[in-house]
């Protein structure tokens, strides 16, 4: 399943919008750790300076007694100084400590207790201090033994102290809450980090793949497009071909079959002639027209009818021969193993009676086995065999040699006598319908090769002839191994 | 036809394969009141071995006068080849040529003329066209001049 995603098209898209939602999630929940981060620090902050302020608070206002203390019993000047600096000290440190508690804190502080425990604190302090300097020390002693004063600093330091650690405990919380958040940060940072890591090179690898597979299937395309107009040039001229050899297969046709068509009608007419010169001569019964009327009977009307019989077979023979040709054709090929030494051996044997009639000696070299149409086959290579033999040479021994050689899927069957030969100008003539080449005084009627090279070529292969007039002929059968099912028929 | 200078009357050589044709043309030109001494042949083989001689130049013709009667398609060669034999034979070259034949390709008819040919007649499929045809070019045998093969 994942493997098929990851070899689709729109995985490296899917990758990278995934990897795009993971960043953008980690910088969200960082802008939000931040964010938090930020309002701890302050509360932090805050908690810190409310500490100190209380502390400092107490911290003064014990100075503030100890210089009283100091004061009331030795009467020193030298302690008033402490006394009046931390008098005035705590009125602005608790201030600022009231500012601070009205700030973004969690704080409790019980801000209006503390300013009259304080103020209360000084007053005692102050009026101590006051009676002293007027010389009645022991009033003073008797204020400070009423312990109000101890009371009022206890009640103080009970309300400072618990400011401090009430900071104290949130101090703790908050810096262990941003001890959290940096955890996490790190975390989110560190496994999104990860997978954007990840999921690059998961694009970054199926991008470099999807490259190679477009330069591969470049690559392919170019060199399929490089045979395509190859395969387009060879069908071209194969149609090209098939096309001519269609043309004029259609004008011999055409004027072989009106030729005698001319002959039935003009003898026709020329029977009409002789009726007529018979019928005046009957008619008139002259006997100087006695002559002319037993021409015609004896001489031109046999003639004409002898004619019109020759004329109207011979048309019979084209019709046959060209439905021959057509139902060959229509033939389904059955392509099978055939043994083309066997299928020779078959052949001559057949023909053993004109081989000894001519004196002829037949070689057949070493032949390959082809998976090919034997029927096919064996009017292809009995006709040429049929051939060979007819066409001798007058007054020498014939000599048929039968070859074979081949590449990996074609072969060529070679056939080659030392019979008359056929001239330059004739030799793609040979292969055309009714017609022959050389000395006619062999029967035939200009079929065997045309009905060769159309079978030939329906079974994929195609025939040609190197010869020299008067030496012999070579026809070479150029042929596939295997015979494949092909759309074209000829 | 008048005979030649020096008083042999002209040979119409027929290069016919088809006897029905060779016969009809034959009783159509005679028809026309033409005479002459008819030398047929059936195949293109034994045609241009009468035209050239045995010895192939066409020298065995000299001082005689031919006209060859030609048709395209025979078994054994095209008509197109003897024309061009004929027309390239110096004793030959001369001598009028009538191809009549059944082809009305136009290729073929401008092949022949560039080669050299006289007169292209195709053959009428019907037998009266036929007829009148083979006469009317007996007549105009009749009255042609055919010049002395050198």
């Amino acid at each position: 399943m994942f493997k098929r995603f990851l070899m689709s098209a729109r995985a490296p898209v899917a990758l990278t919008i995934t990897g795009a939602l993971i960043l953008i999630a980690v910088v969200a929940v960082s802008f939000v750790i931040a964010s938090r981060t930020a309002v701890l620090t302050d509360d932090v902050l805050q908690a810190r300076l409310l500490r100190s302020a209380a502390t400092e608070e107490l911290v003064t206002l014990l100075e503030a007694e100890t210089g009283q203390r100091g004061y009331l019993i030795t009467g020193r000047a030298s302690y008033l100084a402490p006394y009046l600096a931390a008098r005035r000290h705590a009125q602005s440190v608790l201030a600022n400590l009231e500012r601070l508690s009205h700030g973004p804190t969690l704080v409790a502080v019980p801000i209006a207790e503390i300013w009259y425990l304080t103020n209360a604190k000084l007053d005692e302090l102050q009026q101590t201090v006051s009676l002293r300097e007027q010389g009645r020390g022991d009033e003073a002693l008797a204020i400070v033994r009423t312990n109000r004063g101890e009371k009022l600093m206890e009640g103080a330091r009970a309300d400072l102290s618990r400011v401090s650690l009430e900071a104290d405990r949130i101090l703790v919380d908050d810096l262990a809450a941003l001890n959290d958040y940096t955890d996490i940060q790190r975390g989110v940072t560190g496994a999104g980090g990860l997978l954007a890591i990840m999921f690059s090179s998961l694009s970054i690898w199926l991008l470099l793949r999807s490259i190679r597979d477009a330069t591969g299937a470049r690559t392919e395309l170019e060199s399929l497009n490089t045979t395509l107009e190859q395969r387009v040039l060879d069908r071209t001229t194969a149609l090209t071909l098939a096309n001519e050899e269609i043309q004029r297969f259609a004008y011999i046709v055409s004027h072989d079959l009106r030729a005698p068509l001319v002959n039935i009608m003009g003898f026709t007419s020329e029977l009409e002639v002789g009726t007529t010169i018979l019928q005046t001569y009957l008619e008139a019964e002259e006997p100087e027209q006695r002559p002319a009327a037993l021409a015609a009977v004896r001489q031109d009307m046999p003639e004409a009818v002898r004619f019109i019989r020759v004329s109207t077979a011979k048309m019979d023979r084209l019709i046959n021969a060209i439905l021959k040709l057509s139902r060959e054709g229509r033939r389904q090929l059955v392509p099978e193993p055939v043994n083309l030494g066997t299928l020779f051996e078959n052949l001559v044997a057949s023909l053993h009676h004109q081989v000894v009639a001519t004196n002829t000696s037949v070689t057949i070299r070493p032949l390959p086995t082809i998976h090919s149409d034997r029927l096919a086959l064996e009017q292809v290579f009995g006709n040429l065999l049929d051939n060979a033999l007819k066409y001798l040479a007058p007054g020498r021994p014939g000599n048929i040699i039968v070859s074979a050689e081949g590449t990996r899927d074609r072969i060529v069957v070679s056939i080659a006598d030392n019979g008359r030969g056929i001239a330059e100008q004739d030799r793609e003539r040979v292969f055309e319908l009714f017609r022959r080449a050389g000395v006619q005084d062999k029967q035939g009627e200009g079929i065997g090769l045309a009905h060769t090279r159309a079978l030939v070529r329906r079974l994929g292969g195609d025939i040609a002839v190197r010869s020299e007039f008067g030496v012999g002929s070579e026809f070479r059968v150029q042929l596939p191994r295997s015979l494949q099912d092909r759309s074209i028929a000829s | 036809m008048s005979p030649n200078s020096v008083g042999l009357p002209v040979s119409i050589v027929m290069i016919e394969d088809d006897e029905g044709h060779a016969t009809l043309i034959e009783r159509n030109i005679r028809r026309a009141g033409v005479n002459n001494q008819i030398v047929p042949f059936s195949n293109g083989t034994a045609a241009l071995h009468y035209l050239l001689g045995s010895d192939g130049t066409g020298s065995v013709h000299a001082g005689s006068s031919l006209l060859v009667l030609l048709d395209l398609n025979l078994p054994d060669m095209t008509g197109v080849e003897i024309l061009a034999r004929i027309k390239a034979n110096a004793h030959l070259k001369r001598s009028p040529v009538v191809v009549l034949t059944t082809t009305d390709d136009q290729r073929e008819i401008q092949r022949c003329y560039d080669l050299g040919a006289n007169v292209y007649i195709t053959k009428p499929v019907d037998y009266e066209n036929f007829a009148n045809a083979i006469r009317q070019l007996g007549l105009f045998f009749a009255v042609m001049q055919v010049p002395t093969t050198e």
